[in-house]
């Protein structure tokens, strides 16, 4: 799937924000989700790299991809289990 | 594949890959062994302390004058952390000024302040109170491991209030094009400029073994490595706190355990063989200090988004919330353990006990073990349960 083309049911904004923050936003936004819908995240926190994709294949969730855009922040999805 | 290409591929791994945390648990352990051996036991609120106390002597609130910043080990093992830290974000093209929302730098300058005190009640920070408190078998280290573990319950819980109650605010990041000149290839540069930095501080480590200060240059030199291997893995005593309460994860109590079981197997045959003092780095105020600076700590790190450690390695990434909190940090420990100190406080919070003394040898060093080893079965039968979680 190309991430770029990817029509995301809702969105958390994080940019700016520093551990745990994003992680906790992500958690919150995927409770209020029903299941197959995409959650995308933007996030400019260097350990987001690792702690979304981590967090987004646990719970039956799955973690779709990142790409970073050239506004400097990186772009997250999670499709909800 | 050629040779250019495979040098390409190391290093990726070594230097823009992020390392696994349990490695570099392993890692910590045996440079803060290193350090035990070279002179005296790890910790960092003791250089946040004689950079407070200098900021309140240049303004004539303190009378004595601090040791120089450079003439005092944890100073500058926190500056190397700091340094390394700085190095390895340049080595994976990662540094930059990154500014935070207004509500973070609040939190910032509030979880520094926090900190500040709790670590001057414990006598200690996550590392000297806690990590090596523990390794050094001294039974305070295992106090302020409750109240952080508390501390860190009650900060959670802030955030989640945070988050539903007040409103979110972001930061825009602006495009590339208008934040990067076309002559100054930062990306380009930054490995240079990394490798140049690393290779000062080995030449700064010369220059205090050429003064008969070989001691002072180790402490800078080990802080550094200390920094690197921090920053390469992220590692975080935060999260082992935090975590089993807000996903659950275990991850990084493995790595602390493993951290923690190395550093004082290896401690314990350190003193058991009188290679160093066995009271040595025993001095935490058991059980009232540690318990309630921890608490505080606890609150405060969460709040701040970093430990007395993490708030080093990530203000040397560029984090500008963090190095709000760096300085709050050191001027309250500063004025909190000159308050404590001149009103006689410090008395009553406590003793300083050295397990070994009261259990014996045999038994604290199983003992010791069995604990840690629960910790972690514990943490990932949470993981799986997610009983502790709360939210």
């Amino acid at each position: 799937m190309e991430l770029e083309n990817i029509q995301s049911d809702g969105v958390v904004d994080t940019r700016g924000l520093g551990c745990p923050m994003p992680l906790l936003k992500t958690k919150k936004a995927l409770k209020g989700m029903a299941s197959g819908e995409i959650l995308e995240i933007l996030g400019t926190d260097p350990g987001s790299k690792k702690d979304i994709p981590d967090f987004g294949n646990k719970g039956g969730n799955q973690f779709l991809g990142m790409v970073d855009v050239p506004e400097g922040h990186t772009r997250y999805f999670i499709k909800k289990g | 594949m050629n040779m250019k290409t495979e040098i390409r591929n190391y290093y990726n791994a070594l230097f823009e890959q992020e390392w696994p945390a349990w490695l570099a648990g392993m890692l910590i352990a045996i440079i803060a062994l290193m350090i035990f051996l070279w002179q005296s036991p790890w910790g960092i609120a003791a250089g946040y302390n004689n950079w407070g106390d200098w900021f309140y002597y240049l303004v004539n609130a303190y009378d004595e004058r601090p040791l120089n910043p450079w003439l005092h080990p944890v100073s500058l093992s926190n500056s190397g952390i700091l340094i390394g830290a700085f190095v390895s974000a340049l080595l994976a093209r990662q540094f930059k000024f990154r500014p935070a929302p207004k509500l973070e730098y609040a939190k910032g300058l509030i979880g520094g302040m926090l900190m500040g005190a709790g670590a001057a009640m414990a006598k200690g920070c996550n590392v000297g109170g806690f990590f090596s408190a523990v390794a050094m078998l001294s039974a305070g280290g295992f106090a302020m491991m409750i109240g952080l573990g508390a501390g860190a319950w009650v900060g959670l819980r802030y955030l989640l209030w945070e988050m539903e109650h007040l409103p979110s605010q972001t930061v825009y990041s602006k495009p590339k094009e208008e934040t990067e000149s076309r002559t100054f290839n930062w990306p380009k540069v930054q490995p240079y400029l990394g490798a140049t930095v690393a290779i000062g501080v080995v030449a700064v480590f010369y220059i205090f073994s050429f003064v008969d200060k070989t001691q002072l240059g180790g402490w800078l030199f080990f802080g550094f490595l200390i920094g690197l291997v921090m920053h390469r893995s992220r590692f975080c005593f935060v999260r082992a706190f935090r975590d089993p309460f807000m996903t659950g994860e275990a991850k990084m109590v493995k790595a602390v355990a493993v951290s923690i079981i190395i550093y004082f197997a290896g401690s314990s045959v350190i003193k058991w063989a009188y290679l160093q003092e066995p009271t040595m780095g025993v001095y935490h105020p058991f059980i009232l200090g540690c318990l309630m600076g921890g608490f505080i700590f606890g609150i405060g790190m969460l709040l701040a988004g970093g430990c007395a450690s993490s708030t080093l390695w990530r203000v040397g990434e560029g984090q500008t919330k963090l190095m709000v909190t760096l300085v709050t940090f050191a001027l309250t420990n500063s004025l909190t353990s000159k308050f404590l100190l001149v009103s006689g406080l410090d008395e009553k919070l406590g003793q300083d006990i050295f397990l070994p003394d009261v259990l014996t040898w045999p038994i604290t060093v199983p003992l010791i073990l069995a604990f840690f080893l629960s910790w972690v079965l514990v943490a990932m039968w949470n993981e799986e349960t997610e009983k502790f979680v709360v939210f």
